[in-house]
């Protein structure tokens, strides 16, 4: 099963590696902008449509 | 292909502003500005691809669930921690300021705390759900389940008189929520400005030494101090959550700088926004750009609380210092540096979308609140508050053209020649702000009604669109208006039919007889005062039983976490009982359709007697309809307010003494006085279908006047004079807190520098009269109506609605037609 | 009355009042139960006058010096 943590928009927080910014580039009609999103590292990803290995 | 000098002269000389704006800024507030969401609802619906912010909600709702056992304070400052860490955040490409209320940019926000109604509106509501919608649907129902009766307007609900409250909700005679879930609340920038963990320090002293005092000798004062400790920790809660959340931004500007960005020079913004944000709000800030960085945190989290639908707040008082450090003396940026952050500080602000029920939707056409930002004025001593940052504000205003902020400018004699300039330019380019206050009427005004002392009244912000307050630690007001909105125009209504409301078909006012046996005048006016009495006692007494079971119902940990007073008291800053001196007033919406319906009244049936009480009555049950002839002599042959006509303006005057006389009766929760404030934001279109006939003679369905003390659009016949010596006689201190006054300008006729100096001597007679605010519209009839016609070539046209601007395309048609239709002014 | 642009006929209270743009003119703008359109009536004569479409104002222009910056 693949997580999070494998996944290229990842980043671990520098004090606690079982937690995470899913960081994602997005394109809207009007604006580029950067999200971020909390995930848990080992959070499964098999269902996620934009995981891409590290 | 470059803009040439020439073509922007061309698009000057055409006042086709809104091309000069886009080919003269630089390319990051271009796309800045560009990029942003409309979040105001346009004629009604928001905008496509605006969507509701459903994952605030879910954070919110789950912990406040898990922590059901804790005092409301506690437990709502846990639901708002969880929003903080875990809500998505996002930095939009070449942005420098970040945070915003939402997960994404067209998000819009809303807070199912607050109130039941306002959940199922969303429910309800086409096009704003996240697809699938279905499944947003379900989300939605989730928590509307959760939350259905028990929010804090159903516990409001439960207290209320019945009788009151079937009243005040009819929507027939006043609008408002009595809650702290939709409202505005001064802040105190003095206090904020130490920087989160100064003040989460302040609070451990407080909750240690009160620790002490509980282990020491019993006393039945000791028992208050138990539930200060989790309201302290509430408090510390929020405030670390905001770091925490600022905390975020940092890393996220690292992670880009360090995977994504390419481009070294945006590599250097982005971890100067991490660096900024590791400061702020934590520490307090250093550089302009942390300045404005600190500010727009305390705005934004504190809208994770509530929907505050105004801010209070002097940015260029706040920013000035490091602008001049970091412009002028250190010279670390450039101007241009530092117009791009100010820049983008009105767009940041502009992005923050929360949603409004659908009455609200229609008294704030095109807009999210009321966010009118104060600039100029003095300072405590008295001494000219302007500086290079305010003639900044008005510089990049002009360019970035946003209709939200606006600005309010406390105009005083010793205001440059430069700066005034800039300000009439703003005006010319056609923003509709700022708006003019006399400063030191108003200093005045807020001495004479409420007390504050001089050095206090001398550092008021605009609280909501008009009235002023001192953002000081008892000067802050946290709850709306804390008294009412009142739809005054039923005053004058139900005088007419004994109390009886003819549209919402209910007995509303107080039987005062049956006007058709009032003999004369004075009984008549007699009814009319009962008639106000009831309608300003009605609603406060419903807003102030709101306001103290607020703390209880709804809670406010980062507001009180903001206030000085509340932090040294371990207090809610709404709690009535820390300090607070009291800032009330009540909004006087449709105010001047009274005096001219009096002058009607007195004029021709009891002085003239051309008609009877019955002829008249009648004919206003029945709209009018096959009366067009009486009706045009109801309009044109009776005094109107405006033209320098004692007869109607002593009536305007005795309805204003009459009713201030009230206003000191009449006392607030902390014991203050309540003067009206005669003001419509767009009620004028929203209650049109909610007033019925008025001897004036409009109908029901028709646009109300523009409000304040405006006179009806084209009844000021005698010119802008003639309209400032009728405003002029009302006593701009004693008689209301605030008069507001829209006034309509020719662009061809103050066009270059002969328009300057015409306009100048206009201010000067308008303080010469007294007089404390003045905004204006220079946008001529044919651009108006070309974008009616073509909306989407105009879509950046501003103009001036009432206490607030909107892009133009963006308001009903029938508030366009109320805007066109006010009377041009020639001055000079 | 008589709609100007579906030529329903009826008495004009049978069209719907929707607001007068200038409260000292007559001219009304009231809506077809028909066709929905909305026709410039003028209330002395309960005669519809032309339909309003987008940017028309057949009660003229607003008060004042408007004139001059046309
Ligand atoms: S949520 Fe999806 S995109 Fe984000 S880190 Fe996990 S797998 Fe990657």
């Amino acid at each position: 099963m693949a997580s999070c943590n494998e996944c290229k928009s990842f980043f671990s927080l520098e004090d606690d590696d079982s937690m995470g910014d899913c960081v994602r580039r997005i394109v809207d009609p009007r604006q580029a902008y950067y999200q971020a999103k909390p995930v848990e590292a080992d959070n499964d990803s098999s269902n996620c449509a934009s995981f891409q290995k590290k | 292909m470059a803009t040439t000098a020439k073509e922007i002269k061309e698009f000057e000389e055409k006042q086709e502003w809104w091309w000069v704006a886009e080919k003269t800024r630089s390319s990051r507030l271009d796309y800045l500005r560009k990029a942003v969401w409309k979040k105001g609802a346009l004629g009604g619906n928001y905008a496509p691809g605006i969507e509701i912010d459903l994952e605030f909600p879910e954070l919110y709702t789950e912990t406040w669930q898990e922590n059901e056992g804790d005092p409301i304070m506690l437990r709502k400052a846990k639901s708002i921690g969880n929003v903080l860490e875990n809500l998505p955040i996002f930095i939009t490409d070449q942005s420098q300021i970040v945070g915003c209320v939402g997960s994404a940019p067209h998000n819009i926000v809303s807070y199912w705390q607050g109130a039941s109604m306002i959940n199922e509106e969303i429910y309800n509501e086409q096009g704003i759900l996240p697809q699938p919608e279905e499944k947003s649907l379900e989300r939605l129902a989730a928590l509307n389940e959760y939350w259905g009766g028990n929010t804090a307007l159903d516990e409001l609900a439960k207290v209320l008189d019945p009788e009151d409250a079937v009243k005040f909700m009819s929507g027939a005679i006043g609008w408002g929520t009595p809650s702290s879930a939709v409202g505005y609340a001064t802040k105190d920038f003095r206090h904020i400005g130490k920087g989160f963990e100064n003040i989460i320090e302040e609070i451990d002293e407080n909750m240690e030494r009160t620790d002490k005092l509980l282990r020491g000798n019993p006393s039945p004062d000791l028992l208050p101090l138990y539930d200060k400790l989790p309201r302290w920790e509430a408090m510390q809660e929020v405030l670390d959550a905001a770091i925490e959340y600022a905390a975020r931004y940092a890393r996220l500007a690292r992670i880009i700088a360090e995977n994504f960005e390419t481009d070294p020079k945006r590599k250097e913004e982005l971890l100067r926004i991490a660096e900024t944000c590791e400061r702020v709000p934590a520490q307090p800030p250093r550089t302009l750009q942390e300045s404005i960085q600190y500010d727009h945190f305390v705005q934004v989290v504190v809208r994770y609380e509530t929907y505050e639908g105004a801010m209070p707040h002097r940015p260029d008082y706040l920013h000035g210092p490091f602008f001049d450090k970091d412009v002028n003396i250190n010279k670390s940026i450039t101007r241009d540096d530092a117009l791009d952050l100010l820049g983008e500080h009105l767009i940041r602000t502009y992005e923050i979308g929360i949603f409004s029920p659908r009455w609200t939707r229609e008294g704030l056409q095109g807009i999210t609140g009321t966010w009118v930002w104060t600039m100029g004025g003095v300072n405590e001593d008295g001494t000219d508050a302007c500086n290079d940052c305010t003639t900044a504000y008005m510089q990049v205003a002009r360019l970035v053209r946003i209709a939200n902020p606006t600005f309010s400018f406390r105009w005083h004699p010793k205001v440059k020649d430069e700066l005034m300039r800039e300000i009439f330019e703003c005006i010319r380019h056609g923003l509709g702000y700022p708006s003019l206050r006399n400063d030191p009427i108003l200093v005045e005004n807020a001495m004479y009604w409420h007390g504050h002392p001089l050095r206090e009244a001398r550092q008021w912000v605009t609280q909501s669109c008009m009235s002023p307050c001192p953002p000081t630690k008892y000067g802050c007001q946290p709850f709306r208006m804390a008294s009412a909105t009142a739809n005054c125009a039923k005053i004058v209504e139900y005088t007419l039919h004994n109390g009886y409301d003819n549209v919402v078909n209910m007995q509303m006012g107080p039987k005062t007889g049956n006007a058709v046996d009032f003999k004369t005048y004075d009984e008549f006016f007699e009814a009319w005062t009962k008639q106000m009495k009831w309608l300003l006692n009605i609603l406060v007494r419903t807003v102030a039983l709101g306001r103290a079971k607020d703390p209880e119902f709804f809670s406010r940990p980062i507001l009180s976490a903001y206030y000085e007073r509340a932090v040294e008291t371990g207090t809610d800053a709404v709690d009535y009982t820390n300090g607070e001196r009291g800032n009330a007033w009540v909004t006087a919406f449709t105010w001047v359709e009274n005096a001219d319906s009096l002058a009607a009244v007195k004029k021709l049936i009891y002085d003239d007697k051309k008609y009877t009480m019955a002829e008249l009555i009648e004919a206003l049950k029945n709209n009018w309809d096959g009366k067009e002839e009486m009706r045009l002599d109801f309009v044109n042959n009776a005094p109107k307010w405006g033209n320098d006509d004692d007869y109607v303006d002593d009536i305007m005057v005795q309805c204003l003494k009459t009713t201030a006389a009230h206003g000191k009766e009449i006392k607030c929760v902390c014991g203050n006085n309540i003067p009206i404030l005669p003001e419509n934001v767009s009620g004028n279109i929203h209650y049109a279908n909610v007033v019925s006939a008025l001897p004036n003679g409009r109908r029901l369905g028709d646009a109300l006047y523009d409000g304040g003390i405006s006179p009806g659009p084209g009844l000021d016949k005698k010119g802008p004079t003639a309209v400032l010596k009728s405003c002029g006689k009302i006593d701009h201190v004693l008689d209301g807190r605030a008069f507001l006054l829209n006034q309509r300008l020719s662009p061809t006729q103050l066009a270059g520098e002969k328009g300057y100096q015409l306009w100048k001597s206009y201010v000067k007679s308008w303080d010469d009269l007294g007089m404390d605010h003045v905004q204006f519209n220079m946008v001529d009839d044919s651009t108006l109506r070309a974008a009616q016609k073509d909306p989407e070539k105009y879509q950046e046209v501003i103009v001036r609605v009432a206490g607030y601007s909107a892009h133009f395309v963006d308001i009903s048609r029938k508030t366009q037609d109320n805007i066109i239709q006010r009377t041009v002014q020639g001055l000079g | 009355m008589k709609c100007v642009a579906c030529g329903f006929e009826g008495p004009v209270d049978k069209f719907r009042y929707l607001y007068n743009a200038r409260i000292d003119a007559s001219m009304s703008m009231r809506q077809c139960p028909k066709c929905n359109e909305w026709n410039a009536v003028d209330e002395l004569k309960d005669e519809a006058l032309e339909i309003v479409n987008p940017g028309d104002a057949p009660w003229g222009k607003s008060a004042g010096i408007e004139g001059i910056s046309a």
